[in-house]
């Protein structure tokens, strides 16, 4: 059985006045069937720009390269009628902004229908009757009376589950989910986080998890792949990066959560400085200057992505000493 | 919401008095009277005074403000000086003539400049968009009589292939519907261009921002082809501003759609306006402003209306 998805070193550059800036810099990795990847990274650090690419919907500003093949067929390279049959169908997509993606004129029950009716040969009664079985099970209260109300009438909560039953409406494999929770209160989060387990596991649904938030990692993901100023600077199993981290920017990732631990009297140490901006890339390592381990090869020359162990790979020239 | 529209016709009450008592002052004041021009070559200070008095023209002004809008509230708009007929009458007769200019103008105008403005704004800075808007922009600024006495030079007198006014040709003993048509032609394509160059650009304008919104984007993740994303989904979205200055730009819409009428020589409410206003024919004038101020403020409340229902999170109170 092939990868859900297996990306090939994916570029992508925005067109800034004229100039190209690359955003998204070498990124590979895959999704197994089944599996839930997360991709985590502070602000900026391009998982948005990534997540698009892959769907092909960023701005006409952008240049993509790369290859991302999707069930064995590459999504980059497809007939635009191709790509559109494939989104909403075999992949489902869920933005970070809940509030304004939905569309302010319509009624839900239309906005559910549409996906539906955009890809199966059915009749609008069908597509009403399974858009109310699909609020139900992303745990909408009276659903037929949903339906039929427009987005402003629904909390930030609800309208993140309606944005979860249009991308699971058809049954996608591979679900792509950028920041669903940051948006809303932490109950919410919670109960959404639930909700996409579940149906991960109901349905076999792929899920490619996008988030700032190594908690939500934890709970969630079999595997993550850490970014940084548009590359992956760290990629392994969940136990990999919380028992056995490689990269200092995972590293400083860590010691930015709080930790529920009555003994440890530590501060939380946020790592320094800032993400730097597309214009802006500093040389060599992107990370060395932020890094507390810097060391002078680090300034001139850009470290690979080292095998530390099987299946765990890290950016930085102090995991190469260990391979030698 | 039938509340709130018996609301908002009340409270239009006092905008509509004002507007009569402006108008009723105003045309008093303009030089030149009724009297004076009604009599001709046979005016003598004798005959102009038995005619003053005869018209009620003799009271002061605020007497024959009152009288004309006792008349007025029990349904009597007065006697046209000139044609010596009921005002509701010769409004009623040029009725037809305006709506068919304004509708077959106006109307079919918007429908085509929603459809150009979305197009434009959807190939942004294409080559198609930058023609577009430098000939809207043309259009835009030209004034819609100077449109139409160019028309008129360029395809009455100089190519001889439309008549330049009236409603069908005197010349032709029984002009049927084509002649009626060709008739048409030209004042309605002066004012079609004109409204299509103004909204065309505002379109334009409100679609770039509604492609940019997230539902855009969530509509493209369905799978939905860029038709729909532009004609479904933004489209909706992008017609909410200009419902409301449609319902605002009414009054400047029917002013252009006089001075055709006036250009073209075509029989309807414009033209019986200017008319009127030349021969100083005050019933005529006041009867029509009121009628275009109810029809200002029944446009407005349309909109209102319209606008409720395209965007459900507005509530009538
Ligand atoms: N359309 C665009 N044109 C130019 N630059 C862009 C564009 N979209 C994103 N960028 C830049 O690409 C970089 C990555 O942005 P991206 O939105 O992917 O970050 P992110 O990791 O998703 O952050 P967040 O956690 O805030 O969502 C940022 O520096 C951003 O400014
Ligand atoms: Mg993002």
């Amino acid at each position: 059985m092939p990868n859900i998805l297996d990306v090939e070193s994916l570029n992508v550059e925005f067109n800034i006045n004229g100039t190209y800036y690359p955003a998204v810099h070498d990124v590979s990795f895959h999704i197994n069937p089944g599996e839930t990847v997360g991709l985590v990274g502070e602000s900026g650090c391009g998982k948005s720009v990534t997540s698009l690419a892959l769907v092909r919907l960023l701005p006409k500003s952008a240049r993509v390269n790369g290859e991302v093949l999707y069930e064995g067929r590459n999504l980059l390279t497809l007939a635009d009628g191709e790509m559109r049959k494939i989104r909403g169908d075999g992949i489902g997509m869920i933005f970070q902004e809940p509030m304004t993606s939905l569309n302010p004129v319509y009624k839900i029950g239309a906005q559910i229908s549409e996906t539906l009716l955009l890809h199966r040969d059915i009749s609008a009664k069908e597509a009403f009757a399974q858009s109310v079985d699909m609020l139900k099970k992303v745990g909408i209260p009276r659903p037929e009376e949903i339906m039929d109300e427009h987005p402003h009438q629904l909390s930030g909560g609800m309208r993140q589950r309606v944005m979860i039953a249009i991308a699971m409406a058809c049954n996608p494999h591979l679900l792509i989910a950028d920041e669903p929770t940051t948006a809303l209160d932490v109950t919410i989060q919670a109960q959404i986080l639930e909700l996409m387990r579940e149906i991960s596991n109901e349905f076999g649904t792929s899920i490619l998890l996008i988030t700032h938030d190594l908690g939500v990692v934890a709970e969630m993901c079999h595997r993550v792949v850490v970014m940084y100023a548009g590359q992956i600077v760290e990629q392994g199993t969940v136990d990999d990066l919380f028992f056995n981290p490689q990269h200092p920017y995972t590293r400083g990732l860590l010691n930015a959560i709080p930790k529920i631990d009555a003994r440890s009297k530590q501060r939380l140490q946020p790592i320094e400085g800032n993400v730097p901006s597309l214009t802006r890339m500093p040389k060599g390592c992107r990370f060395s200057p932020r890094c507390p381990h810097v060391m002078d090869q680090c300034k001139v020359q850009s470290p690979e992505l080292f095998e530390v162990e099987n299946i765990h790979f890290s950016r930085c020239w102090m995991n190469e000493k260990k391979e030698i | 919401m039938l509340k709130y529209m018996v609301r908002r016709v009340l409270e239009a009450i006092p905008t509509l008095l004002g507007v009569t008592v402006i108008s009723f002052i105003m045309i008093h004041i303009v030089p030149g009277s009724p009297v004076r021009i009604l009599l001709g070559n046979h005016y003598t200070l004798e005959r102009a005074a038995v005619l003053s008095k005869e018209l009620g023209l003799n009271k002061p002004l605020w007497m024959q403000y009152f009288i004309w809008l006792g008349n007025l509230l029990r349904g009597n708009f007065g006697f046209s000086y000139v044609y010596n007929k009921p005002v509701a009458h010769l409004v009623l007769q040029a009725l037809p003539h305006t709506l068919i200019i304004v509708v077959a103008s106006i109307l079919v105008a918007h429908l085509f400049a929603v459809f150009l403005g979305s197009v434009q704004a959807y190939y942004q800075d294409s080559m198609f968009d930058q023609v577009a808007t430098v000939i809207n922009y043309l259009f835009y600024s030209m004034p819609s009589f100077w449109l139409g006495v160019l028309l008129i030079i360029v395809f009455s007198i100089d190519l001889h292939w439309l008549p330049s006014g009236g409603i069908v040709s005197s010349q032709i003993a029984n002009p049927g519907f084509g002649d009626w048509l060709r008739h048409l032609i030209l004042p309605v394509c002066s004012l079609f261009m004109i409204s299509v160059a103004g909204w065309a650009r505002y379109m334009r304008s409100s679609m770039r921002e509604s492609l940019l919104q997230d539902y855009v984007r969530t509509a493209r993740m369905k799978g939905a082809n860029e038709f729909r994303v532009v004609f479904v989904h933004a489209l909706r979205n992008s017609i909410l501003p200009l419902i409301t200055l449609f319902g605002l730009s009414l009054p400047a819409l029917l002013a252009g759609a006089l001075f055709i009428e006036e250009i073209f020589n075509y029989p309807g409410m414009g033209l019986l306006y200017w008319n009127a206003v030349n021969s100083r024919d005050y019933p005529i004038i006041m009867g029509i402003t009121v009628f275009l101020g109810i029809v200002t403020v029944l446009g407005n409340l349309v909109a209102d209306i319209l606008y409720g229902i395209v965007d459900p999170r507005i509530q009538y109170r």
